[in-house]
């Protein structure tokens, strides 16, 4: 947050990246971001861009290091940020579910996932009593190997379940990139972001 | 055995802890220019399942099998204190208690994104009366506290009550109520379609109420963009036309009325956290250049007192804010003294002596040099520290006082 209504934006790098970049120029900010390898932190025109994973989006926003950022909608509540989130972006879009090896039967023991709270919330709302391990990548490998016998992930077209014969048995949310903004900067810089999130909104595939 | 403080408290060290004490009493200064009393409430109190936040709160057991709780907010400690000492304002008798208060509170939770478990808040509460003029007071002394401190204020400004005759009057059901309240705080406008959409009519009548109940839902959906300046009071009005919603716009531009210059204030109708437990006008500060709010507070008539309305600063939060600001550490001690009535006329004076450990003279002049104090004070007399850099301006000033207090003291 340097000059008063200049945006510092946090994105995740990545597709995602790239899918950001190109909603926020469609919603007329000019972001010239150069080519090849980039700094974390580069000034790219209209706003300051800050590169990180995407998990790590909510923490810069909520502290206020970053105005305002894109992150996926699982994401952002398995951080359990409050943040402002006024558009749906649309992009991005997969489901969270509970995934088991196909056919499998009895009850889940043990379940291995990215996203531990939101897969502690969903154990507790079905009222099951299974354990959650929490893994950093290649959560189904968790299923294949017998570490656990279930799986919370994100599900985009399936592929990966089919090929190592596992299968979906219930989801647990929807989710897709969210723009997402700083309580104190949607107040501090309203002249700069309630244009940009009007322009947003008004993006095909947005809401 | 860890010389470290327990997980999410910490030491704090002598220029912090002058710029802590700094910064709390400009506040409480101010605070009691405006006629609020201090007010001291303990910090052991007796576990009620009831408190707002019994969740979050240390608890400990009593020796008598009682169960104790640490004090994690002020607000219902204080509404204790008025039951106790002002049953009828308790009772809702209208009489106006303007009270301040600061101190430590503890939360048991994970410390984690720059939260900790024991941390210091100043703050007020005016008990006791409730109109558009105790609710600006409140407002003007929250952005007061922000401009005392050196910092330029942003306030936002809502009103929760709208949220709730809107939810009243889209006859949405109580159990659906803080879900879709939170997606109104959040903006969410995805996730309160969702929710509005999954939300059975309730009790709402068939015919016109049930086409009223309707459109209330469409002005739900309009929620979250309620924010800007005061054109979001005539928006508000024609998106809710009910008899109480519109009395909730106009408590909220009577406020406003109050504000010679409400520049500095920005509406933002889709405030709605806790709201059982915030009835009116709510607000918290920003400043420019720090992502999180400096205050908060508001109206909650009814959920602890008939009549009440406060805020509360968090000190840490302030200290990281006005950190860029702050005045260079409080300097050392300026003179080292082996004369004691002498050393009296100075600290009288506001100078910062220190009385030697050492009656020698000599190991006095070291003592001097190891603590960095430029002068020592020996028989009436100031001599400059070797090897301490010294002003001479002020050797002749503190002279001067010596001088002044005369060689018997106080005479004519």
């Amino acid at each position: 947050m340097s000059s008063p209504s200049r945006l510092t934006l946090a994105l995740p790098k990545g597709r995602v990246m790239d899918q950001s970049l190109a909603v926020l120029r469609a919603a007329g900010l000019r972001l010239d971001t150069g080519g090849g390898a980039r700094a974390l932190r580069y000034d790219a025109g209209d706003a300051t861009i800050i590169e990180m994973r995407n998990a790590d989006v909510p923490t810069y926003v909520e502290l206020g290091v970053a105005d305002a950022g894109v992150v996926g909608k699982d994401v952002l509540l398995e951080s359990g940020s409050q943040l402002v989130e006024p558009v749906d972006l649309g992009f991005a879009a997969c489901r969270l579910s509970l995934i088991r090896p196909r056919g499998a039967r009895g009850t889940v023991q043990r379940v291995a996932s990215k996203y531990p709270r939101l897969t502690a919330d969903y154990l507790r709302r079905v009222g099951s009593g299974a354990e959650v391990v929490k893994l950093s990548g290649n959560v189904e490998l968790a299923c294949v190997s017998g570490l656990a016998d279930a799986v919370v992930d994100v599900v985009q077209t399936g592929a990966t379940l089919v090929a190592n014969d596992l299968e979906e048995v219930d989801v647990l949310l929807h989710s897709s990139a969210r723009f997402v903004v700083n309580r104190a900067a949607l107040k501090l810089k309203h002249e700069t972001l309630r244009p940009l999130i009007e322009a947003l909104r008004g993006l095909p595939g947005s809401f | 055995m860890s010389f470290n403080p327990p997980d999410g408290t910490r030491y704090v060290l002598p220029d912090a802890a002058a710029r802590r004490a700094q910064v709390v009493g400009t506040l409480r200064d101010l605070y009691r220019a405006w006629g609020y009393d201090m007010v001291e409430v303990p910090a052991l109190e007796r576990y009620d399942a009831g408190h707002p936040r019994q969740a979050q709160s240390f608890k400990l057991s009593d020796r008598d099998s009682g169960v104790l709780a640490l004090r994690s907010d002020f607000t219902p400690a204080l509404a204790q204190l008025v039951r106790a000492e002002h049953p009828a304002v308790a009772g809702g008798a209208r009489r106006p208690l303007r009270w301040q208060y600061s101190g430590t509170l503890w939360h048991a939770i994970d410390p984690e994104l720059a939260r900790t478990r024991e941390f210091s808040q100043v703050g007020l509460e005016l008990i006791g009366v409730s109109n558009a003029r105790a609710d600006a007071e409140i407002l003007h002394l929250a952005r007061e506290s922000v401009r005392a401190v050196g910092l330029q204020p942003r306030l936002e400004v809502g009103n929760p009550g709208f949220v709730r005759a809107l939810l009243d009057a889209a006859a949405v059901p109580d159990d659906r109520r803080d879900g879709i309240a939170d997606a109104i705080d959040r903006k969410d406008r995805r996730d309160l379609a969702d929710l509005l959409a999954a939300t059975p009519g309730g009790g709402a009548p068939s015919g016109a109420a049930a086409g009223d109940a309707e459109r209330a839902r469409q002005s739900l959906l309009a929620m979250p963009d309620l924010y800007g300046g005061t054109e979001v009071l005539e928006h508000a009005r024609a998106v809710a036309p009910w008899a109480a919603a519109q009395r909730e716009i106009d408590r909220l531009a009577g406020v406003l009325a109050e504000f010679e210059d409400a520049s500095e204030l920005m509406l933002d109708l889709a405030m709605a956290r806790r709201l059982s437990y915030y009835t009116g006008v709510t607000f918290r500060a920003y400043t420019p250049d720090y992502g999180q709010p400096l205050l908060g507070g508001g109206r909650y008539d009814g959920a602890l007192l008939p009549a009440a309305a406060g805020f509360s600063i968090g000190v840490e939060r302030l200290m990281q804010a006005t950190r860029a600001r702050a005045a260079a550490p409080e300097p050392a001690p300026r003179v080292l003294a082996l004369d004691d009535p002498a050393a009296r006329v100075l600290r009288d004076a506001g100078v910062r002596v220190v009385r030697a450990l050492h009656t020698d003279a000599e190991e006095a002049r070291a003592e001097a040099r190891d603590l960095r104090v430029p002068f020592l004070l020996v028989a009436g007399a100031l001599e400059p520290v070797e090897g301490v850099a010294a002003d001479d301006d002020e050797r002749v000033a503190i002279t001067a006082l010596l001088r002044g207090a005369g060689p018997i003291g106080g005479g004519a």
